[in-house]
């Protein structure tokens, strides 16, 4: 199959099946199904390609080189266990007074899009179709963000909407002074990444320079990065379940790679520090930032989100120290155990009926399953042993004291303390404890199924290290 | 000095920025963004006869047609349909905001001469000075406006500005790109407008002070 049908032709089909199909329970198996096949059929077309270390040429500047297609596989993982929890998800919804199918239709068509959308993202030569996929995907994730159409649901698409828009219109300003900078060199001017970094040294630095810091806080500010992230936990609280796991497991990769693709131009224009000074003291700062904003949060997603904007900072880390290996072992790490969290804390919110921290008690005796399976993935996700961001963590603060930069090494430590003990006293806290009475009744084994399998690939990729060859470490 | 058709074309675009600035009316600021936008186009225009580029004329008329003309129809039907004419609420008052944008067109000048462009080639100091006023422009229409249809037409300037420093400095992007940005530009503009209606449903304004329930 063409690579381009590949890559998009299941993603339409199931954003048509969704506005098409008569009955929404259908829907919700077959895009599922068709989601999986999705996974399947990139992982058995690609995947070798990957580990070859060799390059899928799709289209005039579109290819998916070793770093695109794990990426691409990581992002379509996260879409399918999403999709797989949704009917869970959803079967539950339609009990509430509120619940209209129009807008389930709407979510399932507008996710597969933004599917198709990330995946792009990844897979894009040229910095222009970049940054066409990226605003694509803001585009997209509007609709899930707003699917419950309440008062707050609007205020943070809204927010989302904005705030996301004029970051990326800089990310564009930014896009054409990088193309600007390629002028000079005789050709005429380049957009493709792989072009430009071959110019490398014959770019106009100042112009370089310029545009690669408008297109870090451009994209920064989609991926969260601190003080532009004030959209990010909002929209990740007020999102359905299974969207929130998107964005925080889809979406914020998806941002970082494009500041990743840009800082390989950089680097190859001779000037590594530039992105030294502005992913790694801004990523430093924004896991420092969001450690402490961890300490004190009121609503059970808004932590997990905080906790996201911590682990873009730790990615921001790793690309500034030019490791796309560690970028993507922190991605992929967090991704699982994440998605794992916020589709647990959608059966939570469902179960009891309320977002507030502070209402959220008794747990274990609600459901011993989800109480478990919390704990464990928090632990996954505050990066401790034997679970792979453990591994993905330290190897980043190895990076970083090899390079004797002591001062990230501290404020880096500082903050994976802190988060890890913030985090901890909130799970502790909803685990123990009497629940309150009004509990609604749920099915466990279908709902605690994909966080489950998601806890357990966590394990065996910190156990087995398989992640460390796939991505060429060892 | 001597200015070209061009430069003049786009310093035109650049001051209706604070005209717009200066005004609460909605009707007339989506007119002054249309005339802003047919303002460009023609640059375009102008830009792809001088430079032999046959698709530049297809990103000029697409620009007249979606953005000079749908958009700021859309919006004024939107606007009708929620029965907002005026942004009465201002964070800063219209006379401020656009001598505080004159300023800016001041400061663009003093700005675009840092901009370290290829003297040689491509450059022209007033295209990039109204380019960058442009910019800011739209962000002081985006901050000093309350109501959330002002806040996308702020987002709609800027976004002209970006795309004028494209034209001026630049040889010009590929057709795929520009038509890509328009198409990103227009759905946002569609997927805002539908959720304007909503806001209004609501919350029965469309204030985006009044938007502020969720916090830490």
């Amino acid at each position: 199959m063409p690579p381009l049908l590949l890559i998009g032709t299941i993603p339409v089909t199931a954003a048509l099946i969704a506005l098409i199909l008569p009955r929404v329970q259908a829907t919700r198996m077959v895009v599922c199904l068709l989601i999986w096949l999705q996974f399947v059929l990139l992982a058995t077309a690609w995947g070798p390609v990957a580990i070859d270390n060799g390059v899928v040429n799709i289209a005039h500047d579109l290819s998916a080189d070793h770093i695109g297609i794990l990426f691409v596989l990581l992002t379509t993982l996260v879409a399918a266990s999403a999709f797989t929890h949704a009917p869970f998800f959803f079967a539950r919804e339609e009990m509430e007074p509120g619940y209209r199918a129009s807008r389930e239709r709407l979510y399932y068509c507008a996710s597969a899009l933004f599917l198709l959308a990330m995946s792009f993202v990844f897979l894009c030569d040229n910095l222009g179709y970049l940054w066409i996929a990226v605003e694509t995907t803001t585009l997209c994730s509007a609709p899930l963000v707003y699917y419950s159409a309440t008062k707050h649901a609007l205020e943070a698409t809204w927010k989302y909407f904005i705030i996301c828009s004029v970051g990326i219109a800089f990310a564009l300003l930014g896009t054409i002074l990088v193309f600007a900078s390629s002028q000079s060199t005789g050709a005429g001017g380049s957009l493709n990444w792989k072009e430009l970094v071959a110019l490398g040294p014959q770019l106009q630095y100042p112009l370089l320079r310029l545009g690669f810091i408008f297109c870090f806080l451009g994209y920064g500010t989609k991926a969260g990065l601190f003080p532009l992230h004030s959209w990010l936990p909002d929209a990740h609280s007020e999102a359905p379940a299974p969207a929130s796991a998107m964005l925080s497991g889809a979406l914020l990769n998806s941002a970082l790679f494009a500041i990743f693709r840009l800082s390989q131009v950089v680097i190859a224009n001779n000037h590594p520090q530039l992105v030294f000074d502005l992913a790694v003291v801004g990523g430093t700062a924004t896991t420092l930032a969001a450690s402490i904003f961890l300490i004190r949060q009121h609503g059970i997603k808004r932590l997990w989100a905080y906790s996201s904007i911590e682990n873009v900072g730790l990615m921001l880390v790793a690309i500034g120290f030019n490791s796309p290996a560690l970028f993507f072992l922190q991605a992929l790490n967090h991704s699982l155990s994440k998605v794992a969290l916020f589709l647990l804390s959608g059966n939570i919110i469902q179960a009891l009926g309320t977002k507030r921290l502070s209402e959220i008690r008794g747990l274990l005796q609600v459901s011993p399953a989800w109480s478990i399976l919390l704990a464990v993935a928090a632990c996954a996700v505050t990066g401790s042993p034997p679970f792979g961001s453990f591994i993905s963590e330290w190897l980043i603060l190895a990076a970083a004291a090899d390079s004797k930069n002591y001062v990230v090494v501290a404020a880096l430590l500082v903050s994976l303390a802190i988060s890890f003990v913030a985090v901890c006293f909130y799970v502790t806290r909803v685990i123990s404890g009497s629940p309150p009475r009004n509990s609604a009744a749920f099915a466990v084994t279908g709902t605690s199924l994909v966080p489950a399998l998601l806890v357990v690939v966590c394990l065996i990729a910190g156990v087995t290290f398989v992640p460390l060859y796939v991505v060429g470490i060892r | 000095m001597n200015l070209s058709l061009i430069d003049s074309l786009a310093m035109g675009a650049a001051l209706v920025g604070p005209m717009m600035a200066g005004s609460g009316h909605l009707r007339t600021n989506l007119s002054l963004y249309g005339v802003q936008t047919a303002l460009l186009a023609v640059a375009s225009g102008l830009v792809a006869d001088s430079k032999h580029e046959p698709t530049m004329y297809v990103v000029a008329l697409a620009i007249v047609v979606l953005k000079a003309i749908a958009i700021p129809f859309f919006l004024n039907w939107i606007a009708g349909r929620i029965a907002v004419r005026t942004d009465s609420t201002f964070w800063l008052r219209p006379p401020v905001a656009m001598h505080l944008c004159v300023l800016f067109l001041g400061f663009s000048y003093v700005l675009s001469q840092q901009l370290p462009v290829d003297a040689a080639r491509h450059y022209s100091q007033i295209g990039a000075t109204a380019a960058i006023s442009l910019v800011l422009s739209g962000l002081v229409l985006m901050l000093t406006r309350r109501l959330a249809i002002s806040q996308i037409v702020g987002f709609l300037v800027t976004e002209n500005g970006i795309y004028l420093f494209a034209l001026t400095q630049t040889n010009g992007m590929p057709l795929f790109v520009e038509m890509g940005i328009l198409l990103d530009v227009l759905a946002g503009v569609m997927i805002a407008g539908l959720l304007l209606f909503d806001i209004k449903k609501s919350f029965e304004h469309i204030d985006v002070e009044k938007l502020a329930d969720l916090k830490d």
